[in-house]
């Protein structure tokens, strides 16, 4: 399938320009939070400006939206517009298939304390009804206005693959002529709290992609990117997405370029040296958009940017103690072949594998 | 006497005014915009059914009172000034 737009909010901004800018750019320091529950602890985090998610013109109808849903709105609309597409009203051509780790936690959470707080007779039922995990994708096909299938997947590890996995299908089924999937996560003070206690915080600020360590550094970070994929060929086409392998390597087929999903954020990272051990360049670029679940949906906008202009970007922190063939320098480049890897604590691999269309 | 109510009913439309932008999520109005007057659905402030459902929640939650009947729920609803006048009314044995 094709990936005819693209649409990113993130701790940049919003915008696949907004995107590619920031990986120009490379790596900038994320803010630091001190923890509501122990405010001596200060937590660096790439959060998402209040300002990034406020649009009038595209959230107007839908005021009561959380910051979860409307950061998925966002991208998802930037990526119709971005693909010059215009979508049949009130049409059933479009599914929406969105990808989370944690899906709406925060909302979740005030849900359960108001329960606590106030007894479950006097909780707000419109923080029910967005603490519900497919409350951002029938959002997204509210303001879009289309009526087509709407899902949303929710798990820990590989759920933007597993999404991935479901548009081509929708796909290649002709149950939709295109698909918006995306990823979202968002980190909150429930998420703060569980980084500082269960992961190693890099307390320079810097996600180190290629230390390959059993206890690797994360900085939480959150955003949504989703991608309009379509099996027919449009003017603004950004790559093809070719393969997508769960659990193992598929036909080998050496690419041009690895980006890998390494940000700390799954724990144990060794699992990535053997993927390492290759001439292939690598690169990674998690320290633009902090460390997240769905951050291989970042990755693959980036890899998409790649292939469709022809450059590679450096890697924000270089940080090579591994010594991997690392692109260190942003470049014009020849590349045919990107495969975004993503590997969990467990060693259980997947590689989103994207081609110049 | 008289002023003490006034007073208290002020105090209400005040409180009344800060749940209902922080609670109802309402964009581009401030408290000090609502009018105690203007008319809170429909034409007026533009709330819908879903924002009744969450005033009888938040009358509850602060004031301690339960609104069952939606029929009586239209009057009170109809604005600031009315929702304090039955906020007052329900209230000032309690205080």
């Amino acid at each position: 399938m094709n990936v005819a737009g693209i649409g990113v909010v993130f701790t940049r901004g919003r915008g696949i320009d907004s995107y590619e800018e920031a990986l120009r750019q490379g790596w900038v320091p994320p803010c630091r939070v001190e923890l509501s529950s122990a405010p001596d602890i200060s937590l660096p985090v790439y959060y998402v400006a209040q300002e990034t998610i406020t649009d009038k013109a595209v959230l107007r109808r839908i005021r009561r939206a959380d910051r979860f849903s409307k950061m998925a709105v966002l991208a998802a609309w930037d990526a119709v517009q971005d693909s010059g597409i215009v979508l049949e009203e009130k049409g059933s051509s479009l599914g929406i298939i969105v990808a989370t780790a944690f899906g709406p936690h925060a909302t979740t959470f005030r849900f359960l304390d108001d329960i606590l707080d106030y007894g479950h007779a006097n909780v707000s039922p419109t923080i029910f009804s967005h603490s519900v995990h497919n409350a951002a994708a029938s959002y997204i096909a509210y303001v879009l206005g289309t009526r087509g299938p709407t899902l949303t997947l929710s798990q820990f590890a590989f759920s933007f693959h597993q999404a991935i996995i479901l548009a081509e299908s929708w796909l290649n089924e002709g149950r939709c002529d295109y698909v918006l999937v995306g990823g979202v996560d968002e980190c909150h003070t429930v998420m703060e709290y569980i980084c500082s206690q269960k992961l190693a915080i890099a307390d320079d600020g810097k996600i180190k992609p290629f230390h390959f360590s059993a206890s690797p550094s994360a900085v939480p970070g959150e955003g949504s990117v989703f991608f309009l994929a379509t099996r027919t060929n449009t003017p603004k086409t950004y790559c093809e997405i070719s393969g997508l392998f769960l659990y193992g390597d598929g036909i080998e087929e050496a690419p041009d370029m690895y980006i890998f999903d390494a940000d700390g954020m799954a724990g144990d990272e060794r699992g990535y040296k053997d993927a390492a051990a290759t001439s292939v360049m690598i690169a990674g670029y998690s320290p633009v958009f902090g460390s997240m679940m769905t951050g291989s949906a970042f990755h693959c906008a980036a890899g998409a940017l790649m292939l469709k202009h022809q450059i590679r970007y450096a890697c924000p922190v270089q940080d090579n103690s591994c010594g991997v063939n690392l692109c260190a320098v942003t470049e014009s480049a020849e590349i045919k072949k990107i495969w975004c890897v993503r590997i969990n604590c467990v060693h259980e691999k997947a590689s989103i594998r994207l081609k110049l269309e | 006497m008289e002023d003490q109510k006034e007073k208290r009913l002020a105090d209400i439309r005040e409180k009344l005014k800060g749940l209902l932008v922080e609670n109802l999520s309402l964009e581009d109005v401030t408290p000090d915009e609502i009018k105690d007057d203007e008319i809170l659905f429909g034409d007026g402030l533009g709330l819908d059914s879903l924002d009744a459902v969450e005033i009888v929640v938040l009358l509850q939650r602060n004031f301690g009172l339960e609104v069952k009947d939606m029929e009586k729920g239209r009057e009170i609803f109809y604005s600031i000034d009315t929702l304090a006048r039955y906020v007052y009314e329900n209230t000032k044995n309690k205080s």
